[in-house]
């Protein structure tokens, strides 16, 4: 079964909007994930500013080709077990 | 300026134990239109504030008088006319070590009551010829005047007694560590590492008499003032995309032909460099930390950085110190500009409007303003020659 890729932005907008939370997956993912996933650090995406809002969406993470827009910690883990759990089903 | 000399200034202190502030007092000052750099170590007579006040007026005096060239013991003579007397020991003192010296290589060195400078060249010790002055007011003190023309890769360095004292009454060190035990050690590190920078140096020598001193208290105030001689070593940091996007390939070329160490601040200035001269940029994790973006690596290039929250960090480390047990983005950018002497700040002035968003923090810069504080800083306090460039 393939890896789910996981991309956080580390942008400065990002960044200071919650991604260095989310890094954490990388450092310390929760157990039942741990070995599914591949955490991909990139520069800036550039999302902040194709934004189709007013008000900045960051911080932006790709799971597979899914974009999770204000993104946390949580929400980016709930999404990968959703993703291993119709992979897997 | 010259470019075949520079001089780094290196100095580290530390304070008696239980005091507030320093006893001792370093300046320096970089004269640009004389190419002129004078460096001042004052020991106040004491510790605490009483010494604070005596060396700093010492250090300030004396850098006046230095700097416009007055006679040298009529400008000692006022010196000590005007230091406030000691309550207790009726008397006003405060000791100094003043290195006076021209980019050319022309070097004056003069003292009063320090422990006399230290001097080295090829790794080895020389002695300098001294003169000695006393004035028919000031008999008892005896002021030492040495010439001698430098050369790249010397090192002048400059210690206040604590150093030379350090240990003293300790089983050990019954009678401290010593000029010569000190100097023993500098010349090991200095074998140990030919290019130790002049803060490195400076911080080795106060920790190593700490480490002599009873249970690492210091016993008095100690200080260590390195000059390094040497030629410039350059960084060119390049930050900020450039207004006019015409002007990207430009701007990245300046990396391609700078002739010293690069650095890139700013995820969008690193995309544009990537992409202008076909480079391949990775996050470098273990560079990891959880308040600043981790920095990458681009061939060619020594460093690649963020952008604003970097170098916003950088600002306060510079002015409070770095940390020490990091090796996040931040501390490695705050330690080349440190090591370097000429530094080319290249700055693109586009503002980034993800970045206006009023739900991010305030400490979000503009980019032009913390990087004119960076260079200010570099500036006055550790003696940069610095070039900014705006496009």
């Amino acid at each position: 079964m393939d890896k789910v890729t996981v991309k956080i932005c580390s942008g400065t907008s990002c960044f200071v909007m919650g991604a260095a939370q989310i890094q954490a997956l990388e450092f310390t993912p929760p157990a039942d994930i741990a070995d599914k996933i591949e955490i991909v650090e990139v520069r800036c995406m550039n999302l902040c500013k194709d934004i189709k809002t007013k008000y900045n969406k960051g911080p932006f993470v790709m799971v597979n080709d899914e974009l999770i827009e204000e993104a946390t910690f949580e929400k980016v883990v709930t999404k990968i077990r959703e993703i291993i759990k119709a992979q897997e089903g | 300026m010259n470019d075949s000399l520079f001089i780094e200034i290196g100095t580290h202190q530390c304070q008696k134990d239980g005091e507030d502030c320093f006893g001792d007092t370093v300046f320096s000052k970089k004269i640009p239109e004389e190419q002129r750099i004078i460096s001042i170590l004052s020991d106040g007579l004491g510790s605490g504030v009483k010494a604070n006040i005596l060396s700093s007026m010492t250090t300030r005096m004396a850098m006046k008088f230095v700097e416009s060239n007055m006679e040298l013991l009529r400008s000692s003579e006022i010196m000590m006319d005007a230091l406030p007397i000691c309550q207790v020991r009726k008397i006003s003192y405060a000791t100094f070590s003043i290195v006076d010296s021209e980019l050319g290589g022309k070097t004056r060195i003069i003292e009063m009551d320090n422990p006399p400078h230290m001097f080295i060249r090829d790794f080895k010790p020389l002695t300098v010829k001294c003169r000695e002055i006393s004035s028919p007011k000031w008999k008892d003190r005896t002021i030492s005047v040495s010439q001698l023309t430098t050369q790249p890769e010397d090192r002048i360095i400059m210690v206040s007694d604590g150093v030379t004292q350090a240990g003293l009454g300790n089983k050990k060190y019954p009678l401290g560590w010593g000029r010569q035990g000190c100097m023993d050690f500098i010349l090991k590190e200095i074998r140990k590492n030919p290019y130790i920078s002049a803060h490195d140096l400076a911080r080795a020598v106060v920790h190593e008499a700490l480490d002599k001193e009873v249970e690492h208290k210091a016993g008095d105030d100690i200080s260590c003032v390195v000059l390094y001689f040497r030629k410039p070593r350059k960084l060119l940091v390049l930050t900020g995309p450039p207004f006019d996007e015409d002007k990207d390939h430009e701007f990245a070329e300046l990396v391609a032909n700078y002739d010293g160490k690069t650095v890139i601040c700013g995820g969008t200035t690193a995309n544009i460099v990537e992409r202008e001269l076909c480079l391949k940029c990775e996050i470098d994790k273990t560079s990891f930390d959880d308040k600043i973006p981790m920095a990458s690596t681009m061939e060619g290039v020594d460093l690649v950085t963020e952008g604003i929250l970097t170098l916003t960090e950088v600002y306060r480390m510079l002015k409070e110190g770095i940390d020490k047990n990091k090796n996040n983005a931040a501390v490695r950018l705050a330690k080349m500009l440190l090591d370097s002497d000429k530094i080319d700040f290249v700055v693109g002035t586009k503002i980034n409007i993800a970045h206006q968003d009023p739900n991010l923090p305030m400490e979000l810069e503009i980019r032009r303003n913390i990087v004119k504080k960076i260079f200010r800083l570099l500036q006055s306090q550790y003696l940069k020659e610095i070039s900014v460039r705006y496009i």
